[in-house]
């Protein structure tokens, strides 16, 4: 509309680009140095092999592969939410979108890591592709995964467009930065046919993205699902897998709202009827999962195969019920923040329910993992709890600061809301009005057919 | 422009059908062959017949550990038992057969030490998940074979398999090998490995490091041949005596039985 009004939202979404202050060099430094830490650590490991690690020959699998599951079960924040409000024509997606876009593709990065980390020859690492072999869950995992961070990295990028432009534009923009986003505007000038196609291009790929995220973290509970071992060959892992992923990147895409409202002032971009609408989703989300855990635990329980047993008693009352209980809790308090405070304190419930589901669901993917492998059912000594060793825990407390450092680049050289779509929401609130007046009764208009 | 856009797009649908079409077909395969070989089909299967009553003597177990141990070069000197480098060892019966236990089972068995092993499985969970074919059944005797120049230390087989039958080398073995037997090769740290029903052995001709060194001690205490000869000796204990082999109902067919 007015030039302005224009103005005055570029002008608020740029300036995390063009100003830094202090703090954000110092935030930096920290994440860096936690970054270097991680790296050491990781030479250690390289250097003395994974017996630097807690995992033993019954516990092969510990921390990394946890981190594997929940990195790429964060990654559905992005691009799955943001797809689905994008077909679903949700006007308030406008300005959370990019923020979960840039989730998923570091996400996916950290997660993919995560393998290497936990590979006991990572130089061989092509391997997988050299001799290949199509009947392992994990050649599914690789080409799932490599197809969902090449469209989600295509995916983010495509709306990035005209933003680039925008950017491009701007007199106080100079040097190498410049020529970036002169690159990645790719000549948009923002006539009528460059807007079509981007559209056509963006639904397109909002689209297909939605069935590849399914697949990706299908393929990863089938890692443990097509196994033989006691609580992980179940038919309901791949479905409580996709549920609990998006169940957690919401709650993440949420906190990194949070953050980057607080920090860049931006209180009037991301207000809080976006966390509200963003709750309503989180309580589906968490009945959703409880209604899968219980399922789940109940079929083992009231079945009482002695295998499966072994496992589920400790996790109710064994070795794990520590932490198993604890996630309860945390899901627990989360679904009564979301349900009885979200409506008075949009953003300090679902940042709360957020914070612990965030962790519950860290603690989840764990405790699928540890207990299972634990091996209560074929102890060939004594049975011996697994603990992460300092490598596993410096190695994993970077990959979180890792996460975090290539969001905070990212948010500095590209606008964390998209600007042009922001933008255009008032274009649109004549179409919305348009269609609503379409399904009142009694109203014909010229869109409906027959 | 919008020609060439066109063609573009096609391409790149053809191209994407290809790769999905190209992923399915070698996938199905692959998950066909995995099956367990239908029932009366002939295949070659090595399998071993261990006598469990023959068994209960330390000296043979010590006998045949040891002589695997220096068979194939594995390294010693593990304090933690879950990091040990084990082709063969031993576990007390309940944990070797907890479908078989009762509360009431023979003193003489309970808390016995069974020998254990890879049972190089008819439908092996291990081979199945291998991402790199580092593990394999190999068709000319049944044997689960392993490649550790091209295994990439995943763990999925450690973790596939039932048995415990597998270890990684979670730290470099080379220090902790006694003497190192030229004829056979060592391993890198980083790699997995596991029984081979000594394929190194087998080549010549000869029995199973294991075995030799068991019936030493105790004829019959250990038995091993061909599966599917009707006339080997394996073949007449199996029809003539009671046996049992582990964790059955998992339909993985492991090939080391046992006589209760």
């Amino acid at each position: 509309m007015s030039d302005t009004r224009q103005d005055r939202i570029t002008n608020h979404l740029t300036r995390p680009i063009i100003k830094t202050g202090r703090a954000y060099y110092g935030t930096l430094v920290l994440l860096v140095i936690a970054v270097i830490w991680g790296l050491i650590a990781y030479i250690v490991q390289l250097t003395r092999g994974l017996t630097v690690t807690g995992m033993n020959n019954n516990v092969a699998w510990g921390m990394y592969i946890t981190n594997f599951v929940f990195f790429i079960g964060i990654s559905h924040a992005g691009t799955l939410i943001s797809a689905i409000l994008r077909v679903s024509g949700a006007e308030w997606r406008r300005p959370i979108t990019r923020v979960a876009e840039a989730i998923t593709v570091f996400a996916l990065v950290l997660g993919g890591i995560q393998i290497l980390l936990d590979m006991g020859r990572p130089e061989r690492a092509l391997n997988v592709i050299f001799y290949g072999r199509l009947g392992s869950p994990l050649l599914w995992d690789v080409i799932c995964i490599s197809i969902y961070l090449l469209s989600s990295l295509f995916y983010l990028l495509l709306p990035l467009i005209p933003d680039m432009g925008i950017l491009r534009d701007n007199p106080d923009i100079k040097g190498w930065r410049k020529e970036i986003y002169r690159l990645l505007s790719f000549g948009w000038d923002g006539n009528p046919e460059q807007k079509r196609r981007l559209e056509i291009a963006i639904g397109i790929m909002a689209i297909a993205i939605i069935p590849i995220a399914i697949s990706v973290h299908s393929v990863v509970s089938w890692i443990f699902g097509m196994t033989i071992r006691p609580m992980w060959h179940t038919t309901i892992l791949a479905p409580y897998f996709v549920v609990g992923a998006i169940f957690s990147g919401i709650a993440a895409l949420i906190l990194a709202m949070a953050i980057i409202r607080k920090v860049y002032k931006l209180e009037d971009y991301l207000k809080p009827i976006h966390f509200r609408f963003l709750g309503v989703l989180l309580i589906t989300m968490t009945a959703l999962w409880f209604y899968f855990t219980i399922s789940e635990y109940l079929t083992a329980g009231y079945g009482g195969l002695s295998e499966e047993m072994h496992v589920l008693s400790a996790k109710l009352t064994g070795e794990f019920s520590g932490l198993f209980w604890f996630m309860v809790m945390s899901m627990t308090i989360a679904f009564i923040a979301l349900v009885f405070f979200r409506s008075k304190h949009a953003i300090g419930a679902t940042v709360i329910a957020s914070i612990f589901i965030v962790i519950g669901m860290w603690i989840e993917r764990y405790s699928i993992i540890v207990p299972t492998l634990t091996n209560y059912a074929v102890p060939s000594h004594e049975v011996r709890i697994y603990y992460p060793s300092w490598v596993e825990w410096s190695i994993t407390i970077a990959s979180f600061c890792g996460f975090v450092l290539l969001y905070f680049i990212f948010v500095k050289l590209f606008p964390i809301i998209s600007i042009w779509e922001v933008e255009e929401a008032e274009e649109a609130l004549g179409e919305k009005i348009e269609v609503i007046k379409d399904y009142m009764p009694g109203k014909t208009s010229a869109t409906t057919e027959s | 422009m919008d020609e060439s856009r066109r063609s573009f797009l096609k391409g790149i649908g053809v191209a994407a059908a290809a790769a999905g079409l190209g992923c399915t077909f070698p996938l199905l395969r692959a998950l066909a062959s995995s099956g367990t070989p239908a029932a009366g089909v002939q295949t070659r299967q090595l399998c071993m017949v261990i006598d469990i009553e023959k068994c209960l003597n330390e000296d043979l177990i010590k006998d045949c550990t040891e002589a695997c141990r220096i068979e194939h070069n594995l390294p010693g000197g593990e304090s933690d038992p879950e990091r040990q480098i084990r082709w063969m060892w031993t576990q007390k019966f309940e944990h070797t057969f907890p479908d078989q236990a009762h509360s009431l089972t023979p003193k003489e068995l309970r808390g016995e030490q069974v020998p254990v092993m890879c049972n190089h499985c008819t439908n092996p969970a291990c081979v199945k998940v291998c991402p790199t074919k580092a593990t394999w059944k190999r068709e000319s005797d049944g044997v689960v074979m392993m490649d550790m120049h091209r295994c990439i230390g995943c763990r999925y087989c450690v973790v596939g398999c039932p048995y415990g039958a597998r270890s990684f080398n979670w730290h470099e073995p080379r220090p902790h090998i006694k003497n190192i037997r030229p004829e056979y090769p060592t391993r890198m740290r980083g790699v997995v490995e596991k029984c081979t029903f000594c394929a190194e052995r087998l080549r010549e001709g000869r029995e199973p490091a294991c075995v030799e060194a068991a019936n030493r001690i105790t004829e019959g205490a250990m038995t091993f041949g061909e599966l599917s000869d009707p006339n080997s000796k394996v073949s007449a204990l199996l029809k003539t005596t009671r046996t049992i082999s582990r964790q059955n109902a998992l339909g993985t067919g492991p090939n080391v039985y046992y006589i209760v």
